[in-house]
């Protein structure tokens, strides 16, 4: 499966839930492939197709912008070690199911308490430019 | 004896930071320009020297070496010599200039004294009259009133060559033979060699001390030391040893000795701590503490931000990561108190913390991914790159001083409170630098 496709699947069921959803979102130098909204709340999901330990990486430099991080996998089975590794950190996990064709939450995301909120008001600012020029 | 603080000059857009955060600043020592910058627009820097620094010692680093690799390192996307070094080719005469970005130069190709003698002979009278003569026919010279001996560079450099571990016995005999050749031509004035090598070659006891041995039995005044892509934070505690000891082998007689890529654990050898284990160190603007010999491709530019406690340059998404976990974003008086006082930062956060943005200011593109797709980027603005760029100035020309003065315990007072502090958000990957350039340099922690 390639990361456009479970990309897509993310963005239909975030939709589902309510969310407003922009991909290919700018932070700090990092693209972030999914960046979700629902009233004042910010989720960011990285979307992996493979080497989900990039994205818990990847997921350390969202934790002063996103109030919830996730990373969305699409494997045949859930890792053990990523289920840990995103409760340990309080990251969701959401995950495409190919024989359901469906994207079910494994892990839900805890609120981030490391919002640096004048980091978080540069990006949003910065993001709803381009949002605007778009 | 201070320890000379030397800076690479790079380009022409950077040349105001050879005064920052004072004039004063590089006094002790520099700039090092590179050969093909001086063959190329010596008006410029001539006008770099006198004017915008007002008569700033300088080294040209003749880049001798640029014509020992594969010709892409030093041709155009056309396949075409890059027009500062075929300008560099055309000082040196042959053999680099007719075959220059043909084939790469070979000990072979020097194996004639003649011909040896007539490069070297070239190469040194380039340094000696590219940018002294270009001074000496400036407009502004009648203002200074200098003659053309004091417009000549600090040192002389002979011609070198980049030497491996499986390299170093087919070259280092060529370097000898032009060390000798460049007595006849010194005239004078302050001759250096050079020992641009990679980390084999330092970390090989037997190489090591073959060129350690030869070049020191050379009546030079000095050393430039240039390791490939040494790092000093990721090096660790052999390759540390190791510089420390080609270094201070090199130091023997008092020569001087100058590494042309460190960090602050070369500023500490070069100071009390390291017994002047180096007399001096040069950096970049920017990207200087580390350098391939063979230069490569850059990547995407991030914002970075120096990390005083730890000595490193830290990408601006990493160190906000690291302050505010620290709690020291919380206010402008505690960061200041625990990260930096410097001007840059005083007048950049100017009593609001939030301020700290301006470190990490970007502009978004959109670029093509190599899958099809559009993907944003986001690249420092110029205003952050100046603002990061001279936080990292100010903090060096501290470095460089403190290391000087400040007495054994104050330094590793300060080594220690990064690693303490910091340990629990920077992980120990990020703070293990500073323990190895503590017992590198033979201070053991309690």
């Amino acid at each position: 499966m390639f990361e456009s496709e479970l990309v897509s699947k993310v963005i239909d069921q975030l939709q589902r839930e309510g969310f407003r959803v922009l991909t290919e979102v700018s932070n700090m130098g990092q693209s972030v492939d999914v960046v979700a909204t629902r009233g004042k709340w910010v989720t960011f999901v990285e979307v992996k197709t493979r080497n989900w330990s990039r994205a818990i990486e990847q997921c350390q430099g969202h934790q002063q912008i996103a109030d919830f991080i996730c990373i969305a996998i699409a494997s045949v089975s859930v890792p053990v070690r990523l289920v840990e590794a995103a409760t340990l950190n309080g990251y969701g996990l959401l995950h495409y199911r190919r024989d359901q064709n469906d994207v079910v939450w494994i892990v839900r995301p805890r609120r981030n308490t490391e919002v640096w909120p004048p980091q978080r008001k540069y990006w949003a600012t910065a993001t709803r430019k381009v949002a605007y020029a778009n | 004896m201070p320890i000379n603080h030397w800076m690479m000059f790079g380009t022409f857009a950077e040349q105001r930071h050879f005064v920052y955060p004072s004039p004063e600043t590089y006094r002790s020592g520099g700039a090092i320009i590179n050969g093909n910058m001086a063959a190329y627009a010596p008006d410029g820097l001539a006008a770099f020297l006198l004017e915008k620094t007002g008569g700033l010692q300088y080294i040209i680093d003749p880049l001798t070496h640029a014509f020992q690799h594969t010709p892409n390192s030093v041709t155009d996307k056309n396949g075409q010599p890059k027009k500062s070094i075929l300008r560099l080719a055309e000082a040196y005469g042959e053999p680099c200039a007719s075959i220059v970005g043909d084939r790469p130069l070979l000990p072979g190709d020097l194996r004639d004294d003649d011909v040896l003698a007539n490069f070297t002979k070239k190469c040194l009278a380039f340094q000696k009259t590219i940018l002294s003569e270009a001074m000496a026919s400036s407009d502004v010279i009648k203002y200074v009133g200098a003659d053309l001996a004091t417009l000549r560079p600090y040192a002389l450099v002979a011609p070198y060559f980049y030497m491996t571990e499986t390299t170093y016995k087919q070259w280092l005999p060529v370097a000898v033979r032009s060390i000798r050749l460049a007595q006849n031509e010194r005239n004078g004035m302050k001759l250096f060699a050079s020992v641009v090598i990679s980390q084999g070659a330092m970390l090989s006891e037997s190489a090591s001390e073959a060129i350690v041995v030869a070049l020191q039995a050379e009546d030079v005044s000095g050393f430039l030391v240039w390791i490939d892509e040494l790092d000093e934070q990721e090096a660790g505690l052999t390759k540390l040893n190791a510089l420390l000891s080609l270094t201070r082998s090199l130091r023997a007689g008092d020569k001087e000795v100058i590494n042309l890529h460190g960090g602050y654990f070369s500023i500490l050898a070069a100071g009390r701590l390291g017994n002047q284990a180096m007399s001096g160190v040069c950096h970049g603007p920017e990207f200087g503490e580390c350098r391939s010999v063979v230069p490569v491709g850059g990547g995407i530019p991030m914002a970075r931000y120096y990390m005083p406690l730890l000595h490193r340059r830290v990408r601006y998404p990493d160190a906000l990561r690291i302050l505010q976990r620290k709690g020291w974003l919380s206010s402008a008086a505690v960061f200041h108190a625990n990260v930096c006082d410097c001007d840059e930062c005083r007048e950049t956060i100017n009593g609001n913390i939030a301020n700290f943005v301006e470190f990490g200011r970007g502009n978004i593109k959109e670029k093509r991914h190599p899958s099809g797709g559009l993907v944003r980027i986001e690249y420092p603005t110029g205003e952050t790159k100046k603002k990061c760029l001279q936080h990292y100035l100010q903090r060096k020309n501290l470095e460089y001083r403190f290391a000087d003065t400040a007495s054994e315990h104050q330094i590793l007072a300060d080594l220690k409170r990064g690693r303490d502090e910091l340990i629990d958000v920077a992980g120990l990957d990020g703070v293990a630098h500073l323990n190895d350039w503590m017992e590198a340099l033979g201070a053991v922690d309690q």
